[in-house]
């Protein structure tokens, strides 16, 4: 897995550190959603997909806030708490949400399969972990299959 | 130092960690299509979305009755809740109708939930979660409005637009198809149709400009077995109804969102279809605009329109004729009965959709009138560019999605009828995939509105009114304890003397109504189950509510022991 730093311009990146909106207790008590780093997952010859996700040590974001999976299909995650602190996560998946919960300096593992394309939330669903920033998006890529596509001209996009 | 990680272990399921079993009763393995040909003959059950094909929503149960409804109680509540983020999630809601198999329901909510919960106790027996994008294109709120039974397996579609069959013991997945395109702006709301060893589902999207169809499914296999486009292509029947040289008709809409009647001695489905798009900008497709706000009769087995019907031709007010075609007979003939979002109440013979009689059926109509042998004369609507126009029905229509029900002993239609107005401005816009595309800035009413539940006999005349200060917005019920059963937007669950429309009993359920009703029996023991919850397209259905708290609960009452 590749992780980027924000793939975003750099006038933006600015001026979040500068209002304090990309950090815990500047701005406002937490760090606002999805203003972290970007990065894709890897895929195996199987079309099964694998990525980590993490918590740092006081930051109380997900690391990377946005996964990008380049199809649908099952998604094989790393999960590591590297904070001082206890969370849990809580993923999409088809069939049932997945639940892990983590204690301070843990690991641990996560088998998701999702439908694409679209985008959708995980979480640490404890206390208000949520509202602080462990919350990040897994972003799907892709088309429908063809036989599921509308008979009808290709048609404009915004 | 590196000091090793503590192994967290492996994710588990959400639904682990909760009392429910995970398993219920393989009560659905004989459900074959025998037994959903002759689902009203077993009352204890509620086997299909209407109760039976013929779309009536009228139970043959009477324990409960005129005489003794009073003492109705809550049985159970079942809370369902959400945790973790949604799509829409001001906007969720139940819309869907239980099913309830030997003791167990089947019940279908917003995102991609379904519960299976067990019928006497409320309590859950498991439940299936499909993972639905956050932003999933979704017109008219995160909803579903049921699932079917049959095999050992239920049915039910997902906000962005895939088919399951799970196992009917523990929720697990069968098969899954995707039935529609989320990029072109295409959901799924609709609860299928079990007919023979097939399933019929139709599409959501009619709001953003898709080009509507309705699809045959392979029971066991989930393999399509034929599609049929409810506008069609430049040279196919009904396309003279479209411009000849434009794109409009890869555009058209005419979504068919709630399920279809089906009359198996005719080999007919009756289908719905919805608002052509966009929704208030006619001038892009001049013509009648076939086969939108029509009911078009199809051969299960190909697929193919043997008639069809169109209840607001060239429609510019959003007016979808996708709500119930209920089938009767009277005289011994074969006939269908269709309350529209026009404000008309339709009567054709289903054999050939010969009109046998149209008759308004809310206080106000101002769009346009259509004589008692159906001729449509429109007169107020969004025509000229950025001039306002308000009309009545405003958008939602004189009754919603949500369904009437007919009485076999009294021979009445009782409906729940919603009078309130609408403003439309019309403003063109290019078409975008995947970007609403109505052609009018539209605000429905929110200080002068009025609803009921309405009898009407088959002729159109009305016979009794329960009125409401707000429109209604939840199906209704017929038994054959003479009572009609209705939720209100403000949350009171009433019983209705089928003969009189006399409130007899009412309990308020803590939020509105928005979804439809069922009744079973177990063990002799007759409920009556209804989901509660506001939400759904409240800014066109009933604006003036919109800040009503919303609910997420199923409540069964019976008569005490």
């Amino acid at each position: 897995m590749t992780i980027a730093e924000e793939q975003i311009t750099e006038e933006r990146s600015e001026m979040l550190a500068r209002l304090g909106l990309d950090g815990q207790n500047k701005a406002s008590m937490g760090r606002v959603l999805a203003t972290g780093s970007i990065a894709e997952a890897t895929e195996r010859a199987d079309g099964t997909m694998e990525a980590t996700i993490r918590i740092k040590e006081d930051e109380v974001c997900w690391e990377p806030a946005i996964l990008v999976l380049p199809h649908g299909g099952d998604l094989e995650l790393t999960v590591i708490n590297d904070d001082k602190n206890t969370h849990a996560c809580l993923l999409p998946s088809n069939g049932d949400q997945k639940f892990l919960w983590l204690v301070n300096h843990s690991r641990g593992r996560a088998t998701v399969r999702l439908d694409g394309p679209g985008y959708y939330w995980y979480s640490s669903p404890g206390g208000n972990d949520e509202g602080r920033g462990l919350t990040a998006a897994i972003v799907v890529q892709g088309e429908v299959p063809p036989e599921a596509r509308l008979d009808r001209p290709s048609q404009p996009r915004p | 130092m590196t000091v090793e990680y503590v192994d967290a272990g492996e994710a588990v399921n959400h639904s682990a960690l909760s009392s429910m079993p995970g398993i219920a009763p393989a009560v659905t393995n004989g459900i074959d299509y025998e037994r959903l040909l002759n689902a009203r003959s077993e009352s204890q059950n509620w086997l299909t979305y209407y109760g039976a094909y013929d779309g009536q929503r009228y139970s043959l149960l009477d324990q409960i009755n005129t005489g003794n409804v009073s003492k109705l109680s809550p049985a159970w509540i079942f809370q369902a809740g959400q945790s973790g983020q949604m799509a829409a999630t001001s906007t969720y809601a139940f819309e869907a109708c239980p099913l309830v198999v030997d003791g167990v329901m089947y019940v279908t909510g917003w995102d991609g939930s379904f519960w299976a919960l067990d019928a006497v106790t409320g309590k859950e027996l498991w439940r299936y979660k499909h993972a639905v994008p956050f932003d999933v294109s979704l017109c008219c709120s995160n909803v579903n409005r049921g699932c079917a039974v049959a095999n050992g397996k239920v049915f039910f579609v997902t906000p962005n637009a895939q088919l399951l069959a799970l196992d009917a013991t523990n929720g697990d997945v069968v098969w899954q198809k995707t039935i529609g395109d989320v990029r072109a702006g295409e959901s799924a709301s609709i609860a299928p149709t079990v007919i023979k060893d097939t399933l019929i589902t139709g599409s959501a999207g009619g709001e953003f400009g898709v080009r509507g169809h309705i699809d045959c499914w392979d029971l066991e296999t989930g393999e399509q077995r034929w599609r049929t486009y409810t506008v069609p292509k430049p040279g196919e029947p009904g396309s003279e109804t479209w411009p000849a040289d434009g794109e409009a008709w890869q555009r058209g809409g005419g979504n068919h969102w709630v399920t279809g009647t089906y009359d198996p001695e005719l080999n007919l489905y009756y289908a719905g279809t919805g608002n052509p798009a966009p929704d208030f900008d006619g001038g892009v497709r001049e013509g009648d605009n076939l086969y939108t706000d029509s009911v078009v009769a199809m051969d299960v087995d190909t697929g193919e329109i043997k008639w069809h019907y169109q209840f607001t031709p060239h429609d510019l007010w959003d007016y979808d004729s996708t709500m119930e075609m209920t089938l009767f007979e009277r005289d011994g003939k074969k006939l269908l009965g269709h309350f529209d979002k026009n404000g008309y109440f339709f009567v054709l013979d289903r054999t050939n959709g010969e009109l046998q009689h149209v008759t308004p059926f809310v206080d106000r109509i101002d769009w346009g009138v259509i004589t008692r042998d159906g001729k449509v004369t429109p007169r107020k609507y969004p025509d000229k560019e950025g001039e306002p126009v308000h009309f009545y029905p405003g958008p939602a229509g004189a009754k919603e999605w949500t369904h009437a029900a007919y009485s076999q002993k009294t021979e009445l239609f009782y409906v729940p009828v919603a009078d309130v107005g609408a403003t439309a401005t019309r403003r063109r816009r290019e078409f975008k995939e995947g970007i609403p595309y109505w052609g009018a800035g539209v605000q429905v009413d929110i200080d002068d509105m009025a609803g009921s539940v309405s009898a009407f006999d088959t002729y159109g005349e009305e016979k009794w009114r329960w009125r409401i200060d707000y429109p209604m917005a939840a199906s209704v019920l017929a038994t054959a304890g003479d009572l009609v059963f209705a939720g209100t937007p403000t949350g009171e669950f009433v019983a209705l003397d089928a003969r009189t429309g006399e409130k007899l009993w009412e309990f308020q359920c803590g939020s509105g109504h928005h979804s439809s009703c069922s009744t079973y029996s177990v063990d002799g023991k007759q409920f009556v189950v209804v989901p509660v919850g506001w939400g759904g397209w409240l800014e066109g259905i009933v604006p003036g509510l919109l800040g009503q708290g919303h609910g997420s609960a199923v409540i069964a009452f019976a008569l005490p022991d």
